[in-house]
């Protein structure tokens, strides 16, 4: 078969694996589209630092199985290659996500000011804690539909792990040009990140499926934790 | 409608909570000491809530079917806390204690910790003065006659010991010699017993008698006079109740 004549640039602009070109002083020269929206997460210095580590040790290609984690990005192995001293590539593989198997409660979703159950938290977390909090917040967000009871005791368990932190930011915002696909619908997310200078993790575990029981994502971090919830209006 | 009066930043923010939470659709628990103001505090954020006790089971779970805005109080006596369903309800529940405090987390959204009285030193004051009150007008006793500050306030109980105390303080104001005669004979009748009964009860009056003399009058000397007793025999009575 004869493959000189196909041109594979697009197939690699497209994939949905990010991949990325460096020329020798770390310079991208080539990135595709997922590459794109990773950099939004992560330094670029910080994936050449990658693909020089785990370079082949003569010109070639290797592959390499290790787990990275840049916030809502899991890659689960990585091919490293340079075929000339001027530049060398990196291919991150997207670990596959299981769907989830929750369905929705429809009876148990309440159109909501997201806003107000927000508030309703802080005020509850001021009862017992006095740290310093900044609240960044769009008060134009138009209400939708929430499963109150269940979000509110996220909330709380969310807001509990910071109950020792020096400071905690809080923002809620909508993610611009994102969404998320729920029962064949595409829905906005809004995303509510509450970072500090560290954080309790004891309570993770019941988080996470608190989260994954009311469809919304949470990215548990050492020091922060992100919510991205889908903003259902109908 | 049901009155609430802090001044308690604590539980300011409860309010706060409550009031933006008031028209959606959480559960809310209020855990805290007895007679701290819990059902109040509900009943005031919630005045046309359906108000059930904890103690009754099935009228629970019967008023969880029929309303969607209930106050359950005594959550801690219910049998069986798992079988309620509290989704897509207003509940407001109020609790003394929390027996597992990892199902109260699992079943409610807001978990509020209310302050004790102990804990509210100006909150103590504005409810003393309402018992203050309250007590002067029942007991129908002059107002210039307390002296508010040399009330021995009992907090063990939060309010409801704190209402004991300062009624019976007041009490002490609003009764003459028949009715302290009454309460003396039902003292008596209801504990008169034993083979030294003359001396174990005449010490009854003695001792206020001589304490309230000494008091009055400074010197045993003008007291004896004032009493028309021998001062030796004043003295004797001194030592043997113990007197300083």
């Amino acid at each position: 078969m004869n493959t000189t004549s196909i041109n594979f640039k697009p197939f690699i602009e497209w994939d949905n694996n990010p991949f990325i070109l460096f020329n020798y002083q770390g310079k991208i020269i080539y990135l595709n589209n997922a590459s794109e929206i990773l950099f939004g997460y992560v330094s670029k210095k910080e994936i050449y630092d990658i693909a020089v580590a785990y370079a082949p040790q003569n010109f070639g290609y290797k592959t390499t199985a290790l787990s990275l984690n840049y916030d809502s990005f899991i890659f689960h192995a990585i091919t490293v290659g340079y075929e000339d001293e001027e530049s060398i590539s990196i291919r991150l593989y997207n670990t596959p996500r299981n769907r989830p198997i929750h369905k929705i409660q429809k009876d148990n979703l309440i159109v909501t000011d997201i806003n107000i159950l927000l508030e309703a938290n802080l005020a509850l977390f001021r009862t017992k804690n006095t740290n310093p909090l900044t609240l960044l917040t769009d008060q134009d967000l138009p209400a939708f539909k929430i499963d109150q009871n269940s979000f509110s005791k996220l909330l709380r368990k969310t807001l509990h792990t910071f109950r020792a932190s020096a400071s905690i930011d809080i923002s809620l915002k909508l993610l611009f040009g994102q969404y998320v696909i729920i029962e064949g619908r595409k829905e906005a997310i809004v995303e509510l990140d509450i970072s500090a200078n560290g954080r309790y993790v004891d309570r993770d575990k019941e988080i996470d499926t608190l989260a994954q029981d009311t469809n919304i994502r949470c990215f548990l971090k050492e020091s922060s934790i992100k919510l991205e919830i889908p903003l259902i209006r109908d | 409608m049901e009155t609430f009066f802090t001044t308690s930043d604590k539980i300011h923010n409860i309010i706060k909570s409550f009031n933006l939470t008031k028209r959606l659709f959480v559960s809310s628990i209020i855990i805290g000491e007895a007679n701290i103001g819990k059902k109040s505090l509900a009943k005031h954020i919630f005045p046309n809530a359906f108000v059930v006790s904890g103690d009754n089971q099935k009228k629970v779970e019967s008023a969880l079917e029929d309303y969607d805005e209930i106050i359950i109080t005594d959550f801690e006596k219910l049998t069986n806390q798992t079988t309620l369903n509290l989704d897509n309800k207003r509940v407001i529940a109020t609790a003394n204690y929390i027996g597992n405090s990892g199902r109260i987390d699992d079943m409610f959204a807001f978990v509020y910790n209310m302050p004790s009285l102990l804990e509210r030193p100006k909150d103590i004051e504005y409810v003393k003065d309402i018992f203050i009150k309250k007590a002067l007008s029942t007991l129908s006793v002059d107002e210039s006659i307390i002296d508010r500050d040399k009330i021995a306030i009992n907090l063990s109980n939060n309010s409801k010991s704190l209402e004991k105390s300062i009624f019976l303080h007041i009490l002490k104001f609003s009764m003459d010699s028949e009715e302290i005669e009454d309460i003396l004979y039902n003292h008596i009748y209801e504990n008169l017993d034993g083979n030294d009964g003359y001396k174990q009860y005449l010490a009854l009056y003695e001792r206020p008698l001589i304490k309230a003399g000494l008091k009055k009058f400074g010197s045993q000397l003008q007291l004896s006079q004032v009493l028309g007793i021998n001062r030796n025999t004043l003295r004797k009575k001194i030592y043997e109740y113990d007197i300083n």
